[in-house]
């Protein structure tokens, strides 16, 4: 996918209407937006900036009011997403959750349960595969939903805050997972808060305000017009 | 289809892992053995009392189970944010509901037959009757509650589990009595009640004409063509049932 879009989103507005009266609140105002294949994108933005109902609305979880969405891969079956702050079925364990997900794809018995075993290896969570997910720490949690992002192999992997959470160790093992997608040619597309992984991991970033795109570059180019990231992204959010 | 089996599996785990299930069915077999007490204050009925107690119980236990789970199924997801894992997958909302009703069946299929074959081996051991008709009236009472089931699942798509698990209640009430309500509204030769009691004849399902338990108990004989026929009605409702609400929960937005 080197090159090719992996996703373009063009005029996207939301609109919904809360309350008795049935206020409006526009929560996308017209967000342009495209990520190249093969590239890991950060978008970046205050709380409430729109982030979130972005990649909803590219998911298909939300209708846009206007604008168009499109992914540059076949559907949403070669598309991984991790939400924010994910809760999962606590009744089963890590493993028959990545099974069930991997169900849902159509993976055979056999392929699945290679696919699972592989996938509890490669985040780390051999050990407590066999363990109730009401059982699992905040970082475990996260590490298991970043597994069942990639249950398919997705070509286009959407992760809504990955690092929220987790421990300076769990950071480097999410880092390292997002890198390795990128080594393997996928596109990444990840929310997030923490400037310094934003900085270490992407090569463009896009930073949201009042439901726009305010900024949208490669990280070298915002630090051709700041000292750091942080002083950058303080100064579009705020201009 | 891999999308519907899985979920249903799923669904299956879920309601059976249910700690308050087991609370219910354990309440159930109890109330059950209590038809024991019954039996033994009324004169050469004992097995009679038995079995019509054991009855209502399984009805009334599967009827809290089938509105109390199938209230939860829905919302629960949309609550606890699973949907956002489900619908990101190549999953269609009527898979999804298809998925979390056959799961339900799968759960109540269990907690059914486990009451049934109790009562049965209970009224075999204390009157000495083997009576087979007692597990056609479990079975039954089954086709009743897959009918709840889907309303249930239907008012979840459309409000909250409370609201959904009292309609779904009422709608059990309301379907007990459908048949009759009709029945007098004919007496009164009035134009309006009548087709007004048509309506509510139409939107609920009639219950009553698969309720066996007469029959199980002795009282009655039973017409089992006409059984059979209410019973393809009963199915025939639950699959519209199902498709209105798929159709509803299609425009839900997450």
């Amino acid at each position: 996918m080197t090159g090719q879009s992996a996703l373009r989103i063009a005029g996207l507005h939301k609109a919904v209407h809360v309350g008795f009266r049935r206020r409006r609140v526009d929560i996308l105002r017209g967000v342009d937006l495209e990520v190249a294949g093969n590239d890991v994108f950060g978008l970046l933005g205050p709380n409430g900036a729109g982030k979130t109902t972005t990649v909803k609305v590219a998911l298909g979880l939300m209708r846009p009011t206007s604008g168009s969405v499109e992914l540059g891969v076949p559907g949403v079956s070669h598309v991984g997403y991790l939400p924010e702050n994910p809760y999962f079925y606590d009744y089963l364990s890590g493993r028959e959750f990545l099974g069930f997900c991997a169900r849902l794809f159509g993976l055979g018995a056999e392929r699945r349960r290679e696919r699972v075993e592989a996938l509890l290896r490669e985040v780390g969570l051999q050990d407590a595969a066999g363990v109730h997910l009401r059982k699992y720490s905040k970082g475990m949690l996260q590490r298991v939903g970043i597994a069942q992002a990639l249950v398919n192999d997705p070509e286009l992997v959407l992760l809504d805050e990955p690092m929220t959470g987790l421990d300076p160790v769990g950071r480097v093992e999410v880092k390292r997972i997002i890198q390795g997608l990128q080594e393997r040619g996928k596109t990444v597309l990840f929310n997030s808060h923490i400037l310094s992984d934003v900085h270490e991991l992407c090569t463009r970033v896009a930073i949201m305000r009042e439901g726009r795109v305010a900024w949208s570059g490669t990280v070298d180019e915002a630090l051709d017009e700041a000292a750091t990231l942080e002083e950058f992204f303080m100064r579009t959010v705020t201009a | 289809m891999n999308q519907v089996v899985a979920i249903a599996v799923n669904t299956f785990k879920e309601t059976i892992r249910d700690r308050v299930l087991a609370v219910i069915v354990v309440f159930a077999l109890l109330m059950i053995v209590g038809g024991l007490w019954l039996g033994s204050i009324s004169l050469g009925e004992q097995g009679r009392m038995m079995k019509d107690f054991g009855l209502v119980a399984v009805t009334l236990f599967g009827l809290v189970v089938a509105v109390f789970i199938a209230a939860g199924l829905v919302h629960k997801e949309v609550e606890k944010r699973t949907v956002f894992v489900l619908f990101s997958k190549p999953v269609g909302r009527a898979a999804f509901i298809a998925g979390k009703f056959v799961g339900l069946c799968a759960t109540m299929a269990v907690v059914l037959a486990g009451m049934g074959v109790f009562l049965f081996l209970l009224v075999w051991a204390v009157a000495g009757e083997a009576s087979g008709m007692l597990l056609v009236a479990v079975l039954m009472v089954y086709v009743q509650l897959l009918a709840i089931m889907a309303v249930t699942i239907f008012f979840s798509t459309l409000g909250s589990a409370i609201l959904a698990s009292v309609l779904g209640i009422c709608v059990f009430v309301a379907g007990q009595l459908s048949h009759n309500v009709l029945a007098l509204t004919r007496l009164g030769q009035n134009a309006v009640t009548e087709a007004l009691s048509w309506v509510v004849y139409v939107v609920i399902p009639n219950l009553a004409a698969v309720d066996v338990k007469a029959g199980a108990v002795g009282e009655s004989t039973l017409a089992w063509g006409e059984v059979a026929v209410w019973t393809g009605y009963l199915l025939a409702y639950v699959v519209v049932v199902l498709a209105l609400a798929a159709l509803v929960f299609r425009r839900k937005e997450f």
